[in-house]
């Protein structure tokens, strides 16, 4: 018994060893291949959409002028972001400074900079495609805000500065993608979800009233949606996979002009050549866009397993093979004289291009801050207490649980280390304390900009958005690293004007929380206080605002005002210490200074857009820049 | 009398692995029942087959709240757990599929011919007397049809009522509450009738909210925490009732007639996958499982036995989505079953047995989609199973069986299927045998398989399953110990795998005869019972699986030769008890299990980006039986992932972490 039982324990002990343990979970890793000599200009963003609940939405990026893929790129900028980028990536494209990724199962669009680091993101119900115009994102969705026994699908447009939902207008079955012409918003609806009876039109909507104006019967299952160099858009409508033929329907002036017979699973269309996915044949087609003529494509797909994404620019043609869906796909590049340039191997479902003119690299080992160089950009956030107001608990957000601490992290996620997002101090004297990761010092000329929101009246530069806010300034003279030392206003233009009241103060109450608007149904007293009622204390200037043709606009102020001027006016939107004065308005030589707070200086509410709200999306040392 | 019955009972329990299949079983219960002799279950492991076993007090002891829990404690099984009380939790035996498992309930196989698949985490263990683990299949000829058809076969027995003399109720309640709001209190009531027939009623009710912790974690290469969040799992609630009445007839030495019927009531949220920005879903799911099923067994002449089985199933699915963000569904679904069985043995000489049986089976699966006006959805099939088996001894030394099926699945062309098993025994005085089998099956598309909108494809063939398997197995049991160990060397062969593939663009997929998979796997298991002195008892039951599932379908996928989803490599369990027992028959005992399941990947290709780390769990329970005049009293306190784990099962899909159980239970 005695040796049989030694037996026993060594094969307990035996297959132990083979066994492994768990480690933490290390964040995904992300690689860089090198996959071409080839040098191109830029880059391009490749979303990978990933399979329906595996959360698996990847974003990989080519460099295109080392030939560096990087396999989730996304990861590498981004990698303390909870449960990574999302649930079946579904849209990807550039617009201004920023990218936007529809993540369709995680039911946001991801927002970021041009380098990929998150900036924040919006929450949409089963969005699909995104359009853009001026500062207004409109993205498609297959469900409305609320729900319908119809089904209809959703428009919703998003202020790009504030990442707020602004409007929602109804469309027809599934709105897939979209575009914008002129004034007017072109929505495929699709009907996807009507199993068999597809939806067969295309809604117009008009961007001022927001509201669907038309529907273009085009044909059945219509999914892609472009437009050519004739402004002419090309509808590929999918058919019913049975005894109806999918079709390319070309409208002009809302009208159908031309309809041509082809599997159209993908377009693109690159000068006057419209490129379109085969997917039955695996045949990459091309029409003109002249004459809708059939032309040779030199590019053969035919090995392909099932093509899915495709770009066409004008040096090379991007193609991806999603291969069986469920395992990575492969990127081609091709020349358009059809010779395979280089391949790459990216997530599953490659489905989304983008091409960047920026070309990027990460290098090894990018966690480790470099701590003998200063950021440039402000780091941190101290203190956020906004006065009540329309974008208070949304700019940031707030979530159950959350504190002033968190609150102020939240604004850092914003506007720190230059993420370009925007927080709202609400109300007058509402105010956000901030710093950097070092003093700054008061050299020659203006020391700091600080950025808002503001922008001139079309053809006017005295007259614009312009929502002013004061700059308090202050050395941490204690050393104890917080902002409880002596605050310096720094006097701006309107300082010494008699309408100016100094020492103002103002109570908000939990209770005179009623001033809520149509657009933003939701408490303007910050929910993360317990206190039932606060004190705000400041200057307060005489009302800006005119109505000017029938739009409400402010006076720009002269010089010394946060979101006041717009951003590329570098000078505008600067400021030097040596404006600082003590609380009898003596000047004060400060030579370095640790800490800002910037407060709104006015108190108007306007009727059609809100009472008026300093905002801030960033500020730079000037002498670091 | 009684207090020596129940020494009796649990000492034979105890003696795992003795009285191996259902039908030593009936008649150790009969020899119970009619004659009350002490059996001495030192009987020579006569299976060809030699299951894996947990039954009676062993059973009752693990941490398991349903059979899924209980079956992770085998070898060769993967158990897919989607977490929770309320959470699907199917098994798959030896890397071929969990639609080649069969399962079986007090002898006929439960069926689900729209997806093929059994949600073992609603069979209740407070009901069961024994659960089994055929690979291949039962060792017994003597057996319907169908049931030589699959390539796994699960039987869960359920208590029968034993009656001594004098006695004709027996009463038994249960409470168990738990972490996470678990309220489960059971009733049942045995009734001897006559001589010869007795009832038997049980009942159950199972809730939880199922609101349990969970977190998510992950660290930069650096060690620094990329983030670090933990939330409630939401939507995971469940309400179930389970009903079941058993008629019994022992009428002669050799006859018996059974009925029992079942229901089985639910309502549960699908708490659904964790992805980013979304921690909750909508769906809810209500069910209900109906079935009657009769059997009746005699025998002629000492020479012909006889075996009729009859079921009628009725199952209802109700499933709705209304997640404002998601396609609405509202569906319901009736399945219906016939099913009948002739089953006949004979014994031509002593040591040669042929059997025959045929079994036919009706399903029908009606699809309603409330949504929208549509005509109900119709869909029904006939199936035939025509077997023939042999099985025969040379001496003690050998013994053989070989079988064939016919199948016959509507307009499919009927398939045969031959299986061969073969027990080599080279000494008799010792318990030692080799055995081995080589058996072909058919897992049959199911009917989500064939019309499934969009997806269905009414020309599938039927995938096929062929497993070679060769097993050591050697037991010795001594007045101080009992011990069994046992080793096998599988490899199988998926053909004709049924897998989704996309059908051109736009996400529309169709299933396809489209895989090959090769399995070579090791199992070894070590069970082991130590008599101490002083009544103490250790009990050890080892199990530990190796495995290599690989994706042979076609050489240019880039997951050609990789592992298939969800299948470790290593995976083993270990359950360490220790029992003490009173003068007086009462038990006091401990008991420790670990679970391990190894590294594997969640998706076909072995990529960084599919890795799925190990997950192991430290269980462990205490417990004390009393046993005062008419009377037994337990109580039990399970411990559940002592260590708090933070892991899946399926990605996605996060587990409980550290939960606890309280039972108390009563039989009189």
């Amino acid at each position: 018994m005695h040796t049989r039982f030694q037996i026993l324990i060594l094969l307990a002990l035996g297959s132990w060893l083979l066994f492994s343990c768990r480690g933490d979970e290390i964040v995904y890793p992300t690689i860089g291949t090198h996959v071409t000599d080839e040098v191109r200009e830029g880059g391009l963003y490749v979303l990978c959409e990933g399979n329906m609940g595996s959360n698996k939405a990847r974003l990989d990026y080519i460099n295109l002028e080392n030939g560096t893929y990087y396999s989730n790129w996304y990861g590498a900028q981004n990698p303390k972001q909870l449960k990574e980028l999302g649930d079946v990536g579904n849209d990807i494209q550039q617009y201004g400074h920023h990218l936007y990724a529809v993540i369709n199962c995680s039911h946001k669009v991801e927002v970021m900079d041009l380098q990929a680091r998150h900036i924040g993101k919006i929450d949409i119900p089963n969005c699909r495609y995104m359009a853009f115009k001026g500062n207004k994102m409109y993205v498609s969705a297959y469900v409305g805000s609320i729900s319908n026994p119809d089904l209809l699908g959703s428009v919703y447009e998003v202020d790009t500065a504030t990442l707020i939902v602004t409007r929602e207008v109804k469309v027809g079955h599934q709105p897939d993608e979209l575009l914008v012409m002129d004034n007017q918003l072109y929505v495929c609806n699709s009907g996807g979800y009507l199993m068999n009876r597809y939806d067969s039109t295309v809604s117009v909507i008009d961007l001022s009233s927001f509201t669907q104006t038309q529907q273009i019967v085009v044909g059945l299952n219509p999914t892609r949606l472009r437009m050519d160099e004739q402004k002419r858009l090309w509808v590929c409508c999918q058919g019913n996979y049975n005894d109806v033929d999918p079709e390319i329907v070309v409208l002009q002036t809302n009208q159908v002009i031309k309809r041509i017979s082809t599997p159209c699973a993908n377009i693109s269309i690159q000068g006057a050549t419209a490129y379109v996915i085969d997917g039955d044949e695996n045949k990459l087609r091309a029409f003109s866009t002249i004459d809708f003529s059939e032309q040779t494509c030199q590019i053969h797909i035919e090995r392909f397993e099932h093509p899915y994404g495709l770009l066409a620019t004008s040096d090379a043609l991007f193609i991806t093979d999603a291969k069986n869906y469920v395992s990575s796909g492969i990127l081609y590049c091709y020349g358009y004289d059809g010779h395979l340039r280089w391949t790459a191997k990216t997530g599953d479902i490659p489905g989304h291009l983008c091409r960047v003119t920026g070309a990027y690299d990460i290098y090894e080992d990018t966690t480790h801050q470099d701590t003998t160089t200063y950021s440039p950009y402000l780091s941190r956030v101290y203190e956020y207490m906004p006065a009540m107001g329309q974008f208070v608990n949304e700019l940031p957000k707030y979530e159950e649980g959350d504190d002033a601490e968190s609150m102020c992290r939240k604004c850092e996620v914003s506007i720190a280390n230059n993420a370009g997002g925007v927080i709202s101090l609400g109300g007058w004297g509402g105010y956000v304390t901030f710093g950097f990761d070092h003093a700054i010092e008061n050299k020659e000329g203006r020391d700091i900009q600080i950025l808002g929101n503001a922008f001139y009246m079309t053809g006017s530069t005295e007259y614009g958005s312009s929502e002013p806010g004061i700059v308090l300034v202050s050395h941490d003279e204690n050393g104890d690293g917080l902002p409880n030392d002596t605050w310096y206003e720094l006097k701006g233009s309107l300082y010494d004007d008699p309408n100016t009241r100094h020492n103002v103060i103002k109570t908000y109450t939990r209770e005179g929380d009623t001033l809520q608007n149509p657009f933003h149904k939701h408490p303007y007293y910050p929910q993360w206080l317990q206190a039932e009622e606060y004190m705000l204390t400041g200057a307060l200037l005489p009302p800006q605002t005119v109505t000017i043709n029938n739009q409400y606009v402010q006076r720009i102020l002269d010089y010394g005002y946060v979101d006041n001027k717009p951003n590329n006016d570098k000078e505008g939107t600067s400021f030097d210490i040596s404006w600082a004065v003590d609380k009898n308005g003596n000047h004060v030589e400060l030579t370095q200074i640790d800490f800002i707070r910037v407060y709104n200086a006015v108190d108007e509410n306007i009727e059609q857009t809100g009472e008026l709200s300093t905002e801030i999306s960033g500020a730079i040392d000037l002498h670091l820049k | 009398m009684i207090k020596r019955l129940f020494i009796l009972c649990i000492s034979l329990c105890a003696c795992s692995a003795f009285a191996t299949n259902e039908a030593e079983l009936d008649s150790l219960f009969r020899q119970f029942n009619v004659e009350e002799v002490e059996v001495t279950a030192r009987a020579l492991n006569k299976d060809i087959i030699i299951p894996q076993t947990l039954k009676g007090a062993e059973l009752q002891r693990l941490n398991a709240l349903s059979v899924a829990d209980a079956l992770r404690y085998f070898s060769g099984v993967q158990l897919k757990d989607y977490g929770g009380v309320g959470g699907i939790k199917t098994i798959n035996i030896r890397s071929m599929g969990s639609q080649h498992t069969a399962v079986y309930y007090n002898g006929v196989q439960l069926g689900n011919a729209q997806n093929g698949q059994v949600d073992l985490g609603r069979f209740s263990l407070d009901n069961m007397e024994q659960i089994q683990l055929f690979n291949g299949q039962k060792s017994d000829i003597f057996q319907s049809a169908r049931e030589f058809g699959a390539a796994g076969n699960v039987y869960l027995t359920t208590r029968r009522p034993y009656f001594k003399e004098g006695e004709r109720v027996h009463v038994h309640g249960q409470l168990r509450f738990g972490s996470f709001a678990l309220a489960n209190p059971n009733v049942g009531v045995d009734i001897k009738l006559t001589e010869t027939l007795s009832l038997t009623m049980d009942a159950e009710y199972v809730y939880s909210n199922g609101k349990y912790p969970f977190r998510y974690r992950r660290v930069l290469p650096n060690g620094e925490t990329a983030y670090d969040t933990t939330a409630v799992r939401q939507n995971g609630d469940i309400n179930a009732v389970r009903v079941e009445a058993g008629l019994h007839d022992y009428y002669s030495s050799t006859g018996f007639f059974r009925i029992h019927a079942y229901n089985y009531w639910s309502e549960r949220g699908v708490p659904g996958a964790i992805v980013n920005n979304v921690w909750r879903n909508g769906e809810r799911l209500w069910d209900r499982n109906t079935f009657v099923q009769a059997e009746w067994k005699d025998e002629w002449f000492n020479r012909w036995s006889t075996r009729v089985l009859a079921k009628w199933a009725n199952d209802y699915t109700h499933y709705q989505n209304y997640d404002e963000r998601l396609l609405p569904a509202n569906n319901e679904y009736l399945q219906q079953e016939l099913y009948f069985s002739f089953a006949n043995k004979i014994q031509v000489f002593k040591w040669w047995d042929l059997s025959l049986a045929y079994d036919y089976q009706y399903n029908v699966l009606d699809r309603d989609n409330l949504l929208v006006e549509t005509e109900t959805e119709h869909f029904n099939r006939h199936s035939h199973w025509l077997s023939a088996a042999t099985a025969f001894n040379i001496k003690e030394y050998v013994r053989a069986q070989a079988s064939v099926l016919m199948t016959a699945v509507d307009n499919h062309a009927p398939r045969v299927t031959p299986a061969v098993f073969f027990s080599f025994r080279p000494y008799p005085a010792i318990d030692l045998s080799i055995n081995a089998f080589y058996k072909q099956s058919y897992r049959y598309p199911t009917f989500n398989d064939l019309y499934y909108t969009d997806l269905g494809n009414a020309s599938l063939r039927p995938e096929l399953a062929r497993q070679h398997s060769i097993e050591v197995a050697y037991r010795k049991a001594t007045e101080q110990f009992d011990l069994s160990l046992n080793a096998s060397y599988y490899y199988n062969r998926v053909t004709d795998k049924i897998i989704a593939y996309p059908k051109g663009q736009q996400f529309r997929w169709t299933m396809l005869n489209l895989g090959t998979v090769k399995i070579n796997g090791v199992d070894a298991k070590a069970d082991a019972s130590i008599y101490l002195p002083l009544r103490f008892v250790l009990r050890t039951r080892l199990n530990y699986t190796y495995q290599t599932a690989i994706d042979v379908t076609d050489p240019n996928d880039t997951y050609y030769g990789h592992q298939i989803p969800y299948i470790p490599w290593h995976s083993g369990s270990v359950v360490l008890g220790l029992d003490w027992q009173s003068r007086r028959g009462d038990h006091y005992g401990l008991n420790y299990s670990f679970i391990y399941v190894g590294q594997r990947y969640c998706q076909q290709e072995n990529t960084i980006y599919n890795y799925v780390q190990p997950w192991y769990t430290h269980d462990l329970s205490v417990y004390a039986e009393w046993a005062i005049n008419r009377w037994w009293l337990k109580a039990n306190f399970e411990l559940n992932n002592m260590l708090g784990q933070d892991y899946e099962v399926i990605q996605n899909y996060p587990m409980p972490k550290q939960n606890v159980r309280c039972t108390l239970a009563f039989r009189y």
